[in-house]
Protein backbone atom coordinates (compact mmCIF):
# COMPACT_ATOMS: atom_id res chain seq x y z
CA UNK A 1 0.00 0.00 0.00
CA UNK A 2 1.44 3.33 -1.02
CA UNK A 3 1.69 6.42 1.17
CA UNK A 4 -1.21 8.16 -0.57
CA UNK A 5 -3.60 5.30 0.13
CA UNK A 6 -2.28 5.04 3.68
CA UNK A 7 -3.06 8.70 4.29
CA UNK A 8 -6.45 8.44 2.59
CA UNK A 9 -7.35 5.46 4.76
CA UNK A 10 -6.52 7.19 8.03
CA UNK A 11 -8.13 10.45 6.97
CA UNK A 12 -11.36 8.60 6.21
CA UNK A 13 -11.26 6.75 9.54
CA UNK A 14 -10.74 10.02 11.41
CA UNK A 15 -13.92 11.35 9.85
CA UNK A 16 -16.06 8.44 10.95
CA UNK A 17 -18.49 9.54 13.65
CA UNK A 18 -18.50 7.66 16.93
CA UNK A 19 -21.79 6.26 18.22
CA UNK A 20 -23.68 8.62 20.52
CA UNK A 21 -24.39 7.55 24.09
CA UNK A 22 -27.89 6.18 24.55
CA UNK A 23 -30.44 8.30 26.42
CA UNK A 24 -30.07 6.31 29.63
CA UNK A 25 -26.29 5.96 29.54
CA UNK A 26 -25.71 8.50 32.29
CA UNK A 27 -28.38 6.90 34.47
CA UNK A 28 -26.82 3.49 33.85
CA UNK A 29 -23.41 4.71 35.03
CA UNK A 30 -24.94 6.27 38.13
CA UNK A 31 -26.84 3.05 38.90
CA UNK A 32 -23.59 1.10 38.56
CA UNK A 33 -21.64 3.37 40.88
CA UNK A 34 -24.42 3.53 43.47
CA UNK A 35 -24.28 -0.25 43.61
CA UNK A 36 -20.79 -0.14 45.01
CA UNK A 37 -18.93 1.88 47.57
CA UNK A 38 -15.79 3.55 46.32
CA UNK A 39 -12.88 1.91 48.11
CA UNK A 40 -11.05 4.18 50.49
CA UNK A 41 -7.39 4.72 49.73
CA UNK A 42 -5.47 2.58 52.20
CA UNK A 43 -3.81 4.84 54.73
CA UNK A 44 -0.06 4.67 54.80
CA UNK A 45 1.22 4.16 58.34
CA UNK A 46 4.71 5.21 59.22
CA UNK A 47 6.77 3.00 61.51
CA UNK A 48 6.22 5.40 64.40
CA UNK A 49 2.48 5.39 63.75
CA UNK A 50 2.43 1.60 63.78
CA UNK A 51 4.47 1.57 67.02
CA UNK A 52 2.02 4.04 68.51
CA UNK A 53 -0.79 1.71 67.59
CA UNK A 54 1.06 -1.24 69.12
CA UNK A 55 2.33 0.66 72.13
CA UNK A 56 -0.51 -0.04 74.57
CA UNK A 57 -0.07 -3.76 74.04
CA UNK A 58 3.73 -3.55 74.30
CA UNK A 59 3.48 -1.40 77.41
CA UNK A 60 1.09 -3.76 79.13
CA UNK A 61 3.25 -6.75 78.19
CA UNK A 62 6.33 -5.03 79.64
CA UNK A 63 4.49 -4.09 82.87
CA UNK A 64 3.26 -7.69 83.24
CA UNK A 65 6.78 -9.13 82.81
CA UNK A 66 8.28 -6.67 85.34
CA UNK A 67 5.51 -7.40 87.87
CA UNK A 68 5.98 -11.13 87.45
CA UNK A 69 9.75 -10.85 87.94
CA UNK A 70 9.45 -8.66 91.06
CA UNK A 71 6.83 -10.98 92.55
CA UNK A 72 8.97 -14.04 91.86
CA UNK A 73 12.03 -12.37 93.42
CA UNK A 74 10.07 -11.29 96.46
CA UNK A 75 8.57 -14.79 96.85
CA UNK A 76 11.94 -16.54 96.53
CA UNK A 77 13.58 -14.17 99.00
CA UNK A 78 10.77 -14.69 101.50
CA UNK A 79 11.16 -18.46 101.13
CA UNK A 80 14.85 -18.21 102.06
CA UNK A 81 16.09 -19.08 98.60
CA UNK A 82 18.62 -16.91 96.81
CA UNK A 83 16.85 -14.00 95.12
CA UNK A 84 17.68 -12.35 91.83
CA UNK A 85 20.12 -9.92 93.48
CA UNK A 86 22.09 -12.78 94.98
CA UNK A 87 22.18 -14.57 91.65
CA UNK A 88 23.42 -11.49 89.84
CA UNK A 89 26.13 -10.85 92.48
CA UNK A 90 27.29 -14.42 92.19
CA UNK A 91 27.51 -14.28 88.42
CA UNK A 92 29.38 -10.98 88.56
CA UNK A 93 31.86 -12.37 91.03
CA UNK A 94 32.44 -15.50 88.98
CA UNK A 95 32.69 -14.11 85.52
CA UNK A 96 33.32 -10.40 85.49
CA UNK A 97 35.61 -9.73 88.41
CA UNK A 98 39.13 -11.05 88.78
CA UNK A 99 40.33 -12.81 91.93
CA UNK A 100 41.89 -9.66 93.38
CA UNK A 101 38.65 -7.79 93.16
CA UNK A 102 39.20 -5.89 89.91
CA UNK B 1 -21.05 24.97 36.89
CA UNK B 2 -18.16 23.26 38.62
CA UNK B 3 -14.69 23.51 37.24
CA UNK B 4 -13.10 20.19 36.18
CA UNK B 5 -10.36 20.55 38.78
CA UNK B 6 -12.74 20.97 41.70
CA UNK B 7 -15.43 18.54 40.60
CA UNK B 8 -13.54 15.38 41.64
CA UNK B 9 -12.79 17.04 44.98
CA UNK B 10 -16.49 17.76 45.53
CA UNK B 11 -17.42 14.16 44.69
CA UNK B 12 -14.79 12.84 47.09
CA UNK B 13 -16.11 15.11 49.81
CA UNK B 14 -19.53 13.58 49.68
CA UNK B 15 -21.40 14.70 46.58
CA UNK B 16 -21.49 11.48 44.54
CA UNK B 17 -24.39 12.72 42.40
CA UNK B 18 -22.00 15.28 40.93
CA UNK B 19 -20.40 12.36 39.11
CA UNK B 20 -23.30 12.70 36.65
CA UNK B 21 -21.72 15.98 35.61
CA UNK B 22 -18.44 14.18 34.91
CA UNK B 23 -20.29 11.66 32.73
CA UNK B 24 -22.14 14.41 30.86
CA UNK B 25 -18.99 16.39 30.17
CA UNK B 26 -16.80 13.56 29.00
CA UNK B 27 -19.03 10.86 27.55
CA UNK B 28 -18.70 11.99 23.90
CA UNK B 29 -14.91 11.98 24.01
CA UNK B 30 -14.80 8.65 25.86
CA UNK B 31 -17.13 7.12 23.26
CA UNK B 32 -14.95 8.52 20.45
CA UNK B 33 -11.80 7.01 21.95
CA UNK B 34 -13.38 3.61 22.53
CA UNK B 35 -14.93 3.55 19.07
CA UNK B 36 -11.40 3.49 17.65
CA UNK B 37 -10.96 0.06 19.18
CA UNK B 38 -14.44 -1.43 18.96
CA UNK B 39 -16.95 -0.94 16.16
CA UNK B 40 -20.00 -2.47 17.82
CA UNK B 41 -21.99 0.42 19.34
CA UNK B 42 -23.38 -1.71 22.19
CA UNK B 43 -19.93 -2.89 23.17
CA UNK B 44 -18.64 0.69 22.99
CA UNK B 45 -21.35 1.69 25.45
CA UNK B 46 -20.41 -1.17 27.80
CA UNK B 47 -16.76 -0.15 27.61
CA UNK B 48 -17.66 3.48 28.26
CA UNK B 49 -19.61 2.45 31.35
CA UNK B 50 -16.64 0.36 32.50
CA UNK B 51 -14.41 3.42 32.01
CA UNK B 52 -16.59 5.68 34.15
CA UNK B 53 -17.04 3.06 36.87
CA UNK B 54 -13.27 2.56 37.01
CA UNK B 55 -12.79 6.31 37.21
CA UNK B 56 -15.28 6.44 40.08
CA UNK B 57 -13.43 3.69 41.94
CA UNK B 58 -10.07 5.37 41.39
CA UNK B 59 -11.18 8.92 42.09
CA UNK B 60 -9.13 9.01 45.32
CA UNK B 61 -6.01 8.53 43.22
CA UNK B 62 -6.63 11.60 41.07
CA UNK B 63 -4.15 14.11 42.43
CA UNK B 64 -4.99 17.06 40.17
CA UNK B 65 -1.46 17.40 38.78
CA UNK B 66 -2.69 16.64 35.26
CA UNK B 67 -6.03 17.76 33.82
CA UNK B 68 -8.90 15.51 34.86
CA UNK B 69 -9.79 14.73 31.23
CA UNK B 70 -6.29 13.38 30.56
CA UNK B 71 -6.59 11.14 33.59
CA UNK B 72 -10.01 9.91 32.45
CA UNK B 73 -8.88 9.31 28.86
CA UNK B 74 -5.94 7.31 30.15
CA UNK B 75 -8.44 5.03 31.91
CA UNK B 76 -10.43 4.74 28.65
CA UNK B 77 -7.30 3.67 26.74
CA UNK B 78 -6.51 1.05 29.38
CA UNK B 79 -10.09 -0.26 29.21
CA UNK B 80 -9.72 -0.46 25.42
CA UNK B 81 -6.41 -2.30 25.75
CA UNK B 82 -7.92 -4.87 28.12
CA UNK B 83 -10.83 -5.28 25.74
CA UNK B 84 -8.50 -5.88 22.78
CA UNK B 85 -6.61 -8.49 24.76
CA UNK B 86 -9.85 -10.33 25.54
CA UNK B 87 -11.03 -10.04 21.93
CA UNK B 88 -7.69 -11.16 20.50
CA UNK B 89 -8.29 -14.62 21.84
CA UNK B 90 -11.79 -14.77 20.37
CA UNK B 91 -11.55 -13.22 16.93
CA UNK B 92 -11.07 -15.04 13.65
CA UNK B 93 -8.43 -14.66 11.01
CA UNK B 94 -8.82 -11.94 8.41
CA UNK B 95 -11.51 -12.83 5.89
CA UNK B 96 -12.86 -11.00 2.89
CA UNK B 97 -16.53 -11.74 3.62
CA UNK B 98 -16.27 -9.25 6.49
CA UNK B 99 -15.47 -6.42 4.09
CA UNK B 100 -18.18 -4.53 2.22
CA UNK B 101 -18.15 -3.83 -1.51
CA UNK B 102 -16.95 -0.23 -1.09
CA UNK B 103 -14.01 -1.34 0.98
CA UNK B 104 -13.06 -4.08 -1.46
CA UNK B 105 -13.30 -1.71 -4.44
CA UNK B 106 -11.09 0.84 -2.78
CA UNK B 107 -8.50 -1.74 -1.75
CA UNK B 108 -8.21 -3.14 -5.28
CA UNK B 109 -8.35 0.16 -7.08
CA UNK B 110 -5.34 2.21 -8.17
CA UNK B 111 -7.52 5.12 -9.14
CA UNK B 112 -6.58 8.16 -7.08
CA UNK B 113 -10.07 9.59 -7.49
CA UNK B 114 -11.68 6.60 -5.81
CA UNK B 115 -13.27 7.98 -2.64
CA UNK B 116 -13.32 6.09 0.63
CA UNK B 117 -15.98 6.76 3.25
CA UNK B 118 -15.37 6.51 6.96
CA UNK B 119 -17.35 3.34 7.42
CA UNK B 120 -15.47 1.42 4.69
CA UNK B 121 -12.14 2.77 5.94
CA UNK B 122 -12.95 1.63 9.46
CA UNK B 123 -13.89 -1.85 8.18
CA UNK B 124 -10.55 -2.18 6.39
CA UNK B 125 -8.52 -0.84 9.24
CA UNK B 126 -10.35 -2.95 11.81
CA UNK B 127 -9.55 -6.12 9.88
CA UNK B 128 -5.92 -5.18 9.27
CA UNK B 129 -5.38 -4.13 12.87
CA UNK B 130 -6.37 -7.60 14.05
CA UNK B 131 -2.96 -8.71 12.83
CA UNK B 132 -1.33 -6.50 15.43
CA UNK B 133 -0.93 -7.12 19.13
CA UNK B 134 -3.28 -5.09 21.37
CA UNK B 135 -0.39 -2.87 22.53
CA UNK B 136 0.74 -2.21 18.93
CA UNK B 137 -2.84 -1.42 18.00
CA UNK B 138 -3.19 1.13 20.80
CA UNK B 139 0.03 2.89 19.78
CA UNK B 140 -0.81 3.06 16.06
CA UNK B 141 -4.38 4.16 16.77
CA UNK B 142 -3.30 6.91 19.13
CA UNK B 143 -0.57 8.11 16.78
CA UNK B 144 -2.22 7.84 13.36
CA UNK B 145 -5.90 8.37 14.14
CA UNK B 146 -6.01 10.38 17.37
CA UNK B 147 -2.93 12.36 16.38
CA UNK B 148 -1.37 11.96 19.81
CA UNK B 149 2.27 12.83 20.46
CA UNK B 150 4.74 10.27 21.78
CA UNK B 151 4.56 12.01 25.16
CA UNK B 152 0.78 11.62 25.26
CA UNK B 153 1.03 7.95 24.32
CA UNK B 154 3.60 7.46 27.08
CA UNK B 155 1.26 9.08 29.58
CA UNK B 156 -1.68 6.93 28.51
CA UNK B 157 0.12 3.60 28.33
CA UNK B 158 2.80 4.00 30.97
CA UNK B 159 5.51 3.01 28.46
CA UNK B 160 8.79 4.89 27.96
CA UNK B 161 9.37 7.22 25.01
CA UNK B 162 11.85 4.83 23.41
CA UNK B 163 9.46 1.90 23.80
CA UNK B 164 6.63 3.87 22.21
CA UNK B 165 8.79 4.98 19.26
CA UNK B 166 10.06 1.46 18.62
CA UNK B 167 6.58 0.00 18.96
CA UNK B 168 5.11 2.63 16.63
CA UNK B 169 7.68 1.84 13.92
CA UNK B 170 7.12 -1.88 14.25
CA UNK B 171 3.33 -1.51 14.36
CA UNK B 172 3.34 0.66 11.24
CA UNK B 173 5.36 -1.93 9.33
CA UNK B 174 3.08 -4.75 10.51
CA UNK B 175 -0.02 -2.79 9.57
CA UNK B 176 1.33 -2.10 6.09
CA UNK B 177 1.96 -5.81 5.64
CA UNK B 178 -1.54 -6.63 6.86
CA UNK B 179 -3.07 -4.10 4.46
CA UNK B 180 -1.06 -5.50 1.55
CA UNK B 181 -2.28 -8.95 2.52
CA UNK B 182 -5.84 -7.65 2.27
CA UNK B 183 -5.20 -6.19 -1.17
CA UNK B 184 -3.97 -9.58 -2.41
CA UNK B 185 -6.92 -11.55 -1.02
Amino acid sequence: MNERKWKQLFAAVRNEAAPAPSADFEAGVLRAIRGERRPETPEMFSISAQLNLLFPRLAWAAVAIIALSVTADWGLTAAGMPGLNDGVSQISAQWFLTSNGF
Amino acid sequence: MNDDAELPERIRNGAPDDFAEVVRRHQSRVFAILHRYERDAHKVEDLAQETFVKAWRALEQFDGRAPFEHWLYRIAVRVALDHLRREKKRRNEIGLPELGEDALDWLRSDNEQNELDGRAAAEILDLALRELSPADRVVITMQEIEGCSVKEICAATGASGVAVRVRALRARAKLKRALEKLVKL
